[in-house]
């Protein structure tokens, strides 16, 4: 194995890295969200902190389980950072290289997401809870609306740069081999927007009782069980950013390895992420809610931007 | 011993099976035990067979049968093999389930159903290794008759009988087209014998003719929707470890015949096949999850899901066949590599589903999921073994249906870059409604495991439900460690079904796999390293824990209460979300796809209706028949013999006379 699938240390020593600053910025960034929809409620809201002190908490509280939750139950939190960890030491973050390309590409990346909410869906339905079952379904409808939307955008973009290996797309966008055609400005903005929804953002969940919808399995969740799980699904927001990132604006990453590079690349990943997560913000809470049954209605609106995007591509613009 | 003496071994051992186990019909024990141990030492012949032809080179035998339709040849090649290998394994597992899972019917003919169950095995063995059309269509006719058999068992329920004859209906109007199949090949060229179709020049029109029937054919045994509809009732009628048989390496006897005289025979050369195959896959993978989603009882929801995954096998075929007919090679590797490694794929998680179905069946008594709940504390084995059956179908990584669903992908995704703008249109339509299936499968799989195994039991008998018996747990282990290791051991497997994909006629070999990892001819491509993602993912589990560890979470410990959060009410298993109301949101969402069901039931029915009206028109006919040919011919006959008999005098010399008035007459006649 040579060239594009080579697997060096330094590619190792990234690929942690990237996995370390997810695990440890995205409580950050969710507080970051959690202070703008404050602010833009008028509100003081809490610390940019706050998710760190609640975290640190629920880990030294006791677990409070339903008897009828067998393993599978437990194993979730685990199972969704464990996941979310792999997907960062996949995805191009720091460089224009997936750190661990010798272990899969964006095929594997979309079903290990797809294996954290088997679980996660299963969880609900474990305790036999009604919120934790109706989240369940929920979360499985949403998948079923998203995730074709995803492959698709992600298969045109794939096609323009030959290769599904996330590395080689991330660098033809960022050298401009694959130029920014009217399929590529399409996929953004179809991906974006399943991006969105997959972060449990509005319209589909409020903002202030996530329990209530996609997020109804955490209903049953407690102490360090709970931590992990909030910890898991921060990490599942930002690793979709950085997925979004990595494909569409790679701008910033580093082409060779070297320590100024990567400390540019820390920065310049540091403001895209930033300025995503306002971007959402800003969305999630100007946008109305909708009902959930009409979740096709507007998610038809993506899967129509990514078969456009298709079609483009198709006639090469 | 060479694979084909293994194989007749194997036949023999399973006939001598059958054979005891129906004269042991009447100590039900007996028969049970003889079958059961009959079908596993066959089965493990079998297996030897199959690695020995996939080891060494591929092997034929000619036997002396005094027919005059062409030679008996077995043959084992690589497809033949890797066939005979599916069934040998889920043979042993089915024959070693059914010894306990059996036990509840012994009150009724279990040494007929034994002498069925081997049979059947036998059959599916010769059909995918015998390389003449003739007896490939004796094998195929009672391989389905076994098969009728197998789904009848529980004879006194109506609706069995009806799924009963829905199943022969179907598969004798497939196996009616397969047979006009094989007689057109006769017809073009004066032989039976598959080595001598292969080099025949056919003309075009005669090789799609021949193209349309086999793959409607064989797409009708294979349960490719929309001819999938005796599927549910056949798979749910029948015993537990026959509808695993029928689900997992019945129907791949149905793939094997497509792949042999569509690829093999037929050579695929025409674009417009690939394309049809790959319609018909994107119409069972959707079709067949969504109905699988309205369903309640288990065994019917396996069926349809099965209809899915023929449709992601198609997929495999229909870009293997694009790929011949536009002389891609890699195209064309690719392709018949995905569908290989689904359908073995398949026959492991669909064969351990079915067991599991079929236990938690012996112990309820029911297939309704709404019956079930809470069974994975109950039945832990079982349920361990169901979730690593579902999480494999629904194509979770490290399983091994993630593996060939990424074959079927990178297939997909090199088809895409087809100079032909036709194939380059559909090739990603087709890797979006894969995604769009997987991700239907999961959520099909979370509403099974979930609603059968998690939350609160839904009735008495869900409650007091106890482990299956070890027999059974055993056969469905077997079963998980062959998922594990087709998952994890990808780098290994892949070559193997490479080489199998590259022996049909225009595919090349190259390089898929190395060390630990395999890839899609072209490394740029993708990469994929299945053992480095499940000791990743086992790895970075730990991560989670040492953070726990590091604030000293465990030190909190656990308290377990009795129920979930309910607001404050008082919990009632009731509240929990049920199976039927778990799709419910989909039902909304897809519902004009959910109104097809009974659009494509009711030209079923009607045709049904029609065959029984026939069937009732040629009842009344017969005593017309009678009535006006057999009894006046009858009649006549006798008048004429008692008018004859004054001609028989018994006297030697009037006889004489006869004689010379015969030669008499004749000389007359010839010389005038």
């Amino acid at each position: 194995m040579t060239g594009e699938t080579s697997f060096t240390a330094s590619m190792i020593v990234i690929g942690l890295l990237q996995a370390l600053l997810i695990l440890l910025l995205a409580p950050l960034f969710s507080g970051f969200s959690r202070v703008l929809r404050a602010k833009m409620h008028s509100r003081k809201g809490p610390s940019i902190y706050q998710n760190y002190r609640d975290l640190v908490k629920l880990m030294k509280r006791q677990e409070v389980v339903a008897e009828q939750a067998g393993w599978v139950f437990h194993l979730t939190p685990y199972i969704t950072m464990a996941c979310m960890l792999l997907a960062a030491l996949l995805i191009p973050i720091f460089s224009v290289q997936s750190p661990f390309n010798q272990v899969g590409d964006l095929i594997l990346v979309i079903y290990l997401f797809a294996l954290a909410r088997f679980f996660f869906s299963l969880s609900g339905l474990e305790t036999g809870s009604t919120f934790g079952g109706i989240g369940a379904r929920r979360e499985q409808l949403l998948s079923v609306l998203i995730e074709p939307v995803m492959l698709l955008v992600l298969f045109v973009i794939a096609l323009l740069s030959g290769s599904t290996n996330l590395g080689i797309i991330s660098r033809q966008i960022a050298t401009g081999q694959t130029p920014f055609y009217t399929s590529v400005w399409l996929g953004m903005l179809a991906f974006a927007f399943a991006a969105f929804v997959e972060m449990g953002k509005l319209p589909f969940d409020v903002g202030e009782a996530e329990q209530e919808l996609q997020e109804g399995p955490l209903a049953e969740f407690s102490g360090r069980s709970l931590a992990v799980l909030k910890w898991g699904l921060y990490m599942k927001q930002m690793v979709l950013v950085a997925l979004f990132l990595a494909v569409f604006l790679p701008f910033g990453s580093m082409t060779t390895a070297s320590l100024p590079g990567i400390v540019l690349a820390i920065v310049a990943f540091f403001l895209k992420v930033t300025l995503f997560y306002f971007i959402v913000g800003i969305l999630e809470n100007a946008m109305a809610r909708v009902r959930f049954v009409k979740a096709s209605a507007v998610t038809w609106a993506a899967l129509g931007a990514a078969i456009l995007s298709f079609v483009f591509y198709l006639a090469n613009v | 011993m060479d694979a084909i003496q293994l194989l007749l071994l194997s036949v023999t051992v399973l006939g001598v099976g059958a054979l005891a186990s129906l004269l042991l019909n009447s100590s039900s024990r007996t028969s049970r035990y003889v079958a059961g141990i009959g079908g596993m030492l066959g089965s493990l012949a079998a297996l030897a067979a199959a690695i020995f032809a996939l080891i060494s080179k591929p092997a034929t035998l000619e036997l002396l049968v005094p027919l005059p339709f062409g030679h008996f040849f077995l043959q084992m090649d690589g497809l033949s093999a890797l066939m005979t290998g599916m069934i040998a394994v889920l043979g042993f597992a089915a024959s070693l389930y059914s010894i306990r899972y059996l036990e509840q019917f012994d009150q009724r003919n279990l040494g007929v159903l034994g002498f069925f169950t081997n049979i059947f095995i036998a059959m599916m063995l010769l059909v995918v290794t015998v390389a003449n059309a003739f007896y490939f269509l004796v094998f195929w006719e009672m391989m389905t008759v076994a098969s009728y058999f197998l789904v009848i068992f529980e004879s006194e329920k109506k609706e069995t009988i009806r799924a009963g004859y829905l199943y022969m209906l179907v598969a004798h109007a497939g196996g009616a087209l397969i047979m006009v199949a094989f007689f057109l090949f006769f017809a073009g060229t004066g032989s039976f014998d598959f080595a001598v179709i292969r080099q025949a020049q056919l003309s075009p029109a005669l090789r799609n003719i021949i193209f349309l029937l086999a793959f409607i054919g064989f797409g009708a045994k294979a349960g490719m929707a929309p001819l999938h509809i005796w599927m549910p009732g056949a798979y749910s009628a029948a015993p537990a470890h026959a509808s695993a048989l029928m689900a997992s390496v019945m129907k791949k006897t149905a793939i094997y015949g497509i792949l042999r005289i569509c690829v093999d025979l037929l050579g695929a050369s025409m674009l417009w096949w690939g394309a049809l195959v790959l319609f018909f896959g994107a119409i069972s993978a959707i079709l067949g999850v969504l109905f699988a989603l309205a369903e309640r009882d288990l065994k019917r929801l396996l069926a349809y899901s099965s209809v899915e995954n023929v449709g992601i096998i198609l997929f495999g075929i229909g870009a293997g066949m694009v790929g011949l007919a536009t002389l891609q090679p890699i195209v064309a590797l690719l392709g018949f590599l995905a569908a290989l490694y689904h359908a073995l794929n398949h026959s492991f998680f669909k064969g351990l589903l079915f067991l599991g179905a079929g236990a938690v069946d012996y112990r309820l008594g029911s297939r309704d999921l709404n019956q079930m709940g809470g069974l994975a504390r109950r039945m832990p084995w079982t349920g361990l073994a169901f979730l690593i059956g579902a999480l494999a179908v629904a194509a979770i990584p490290p399983f091994n249906g993630f593996v060939s669903e990424w074959f079927t992908y990178q297939a997909l995704f090199t088809a895409s870059s087809d100079p032909n703008f036709v194939v380059r249109v559909f090739a990603p339509l087709c890797a979006v409604l894969l995604a769009l299936a997987g991700a239907l499968a999961a959520m099909l799989y979370i509403k099974a495991y979930g609603s059968a195994f998690s939350g609160p039991a839904h009735s008495q008998s869900a409650s007091q439900a106890q482990e299956a018996p070890g027999g059974m747990v055993t056969s469905m282990f077997i079963l998980v460690v062959g998922c594990l290791a087709l998952g994890l051991g990808a780098p290994l497997v892949t070559p193997i079904l490479a080489g199998v994909a590259a022996s049909f006629p225009g595919a090349t070999s190259m390089p898929v796999a190395s060390s630990i990892w395999v890839f899609p001819a072209k490394p740029d491509q993708a990469i994929l390293s299945m053992p480095m993602v499940a000791i990743l993912l086992l790895g970075l589990l730990a991560v989670p824990f040492v953070v726990i560890a590091l604030y000293g979470g465990f030190k909190a410990g656990r308290r377990i209460v009795p129920d979930p959060w309910t607001c404050g009410y008082g919990y009632k298993s009731r509240m929990s979300v049920s199976a039927s109301s778990f799709d419910q949101p989909l039902k909304l969402t897809f519902r004009s796809l959910y109104l097809l069901r009974p659009a494509i039931q009711k030209p079923l029915d009607a045709t049904a209706a029609w065959a029984k009206r026939f069937r009732e028109l040629i009842r009344r006919s017969e005593p017309l028949i009678e009535s006006w040919i057999t009894r006046p011919t009858a009649r006549a006959v006798e008048y004429i013999g008692e008018h004859i008999q004054a001609l028989q005098m018994g006297d030697i010399r009037v006889y004489c006379l006869y004689i010379i008035l015969t030669l008499a007459v004749l000389l007359i006649v010839i010389f005038k």
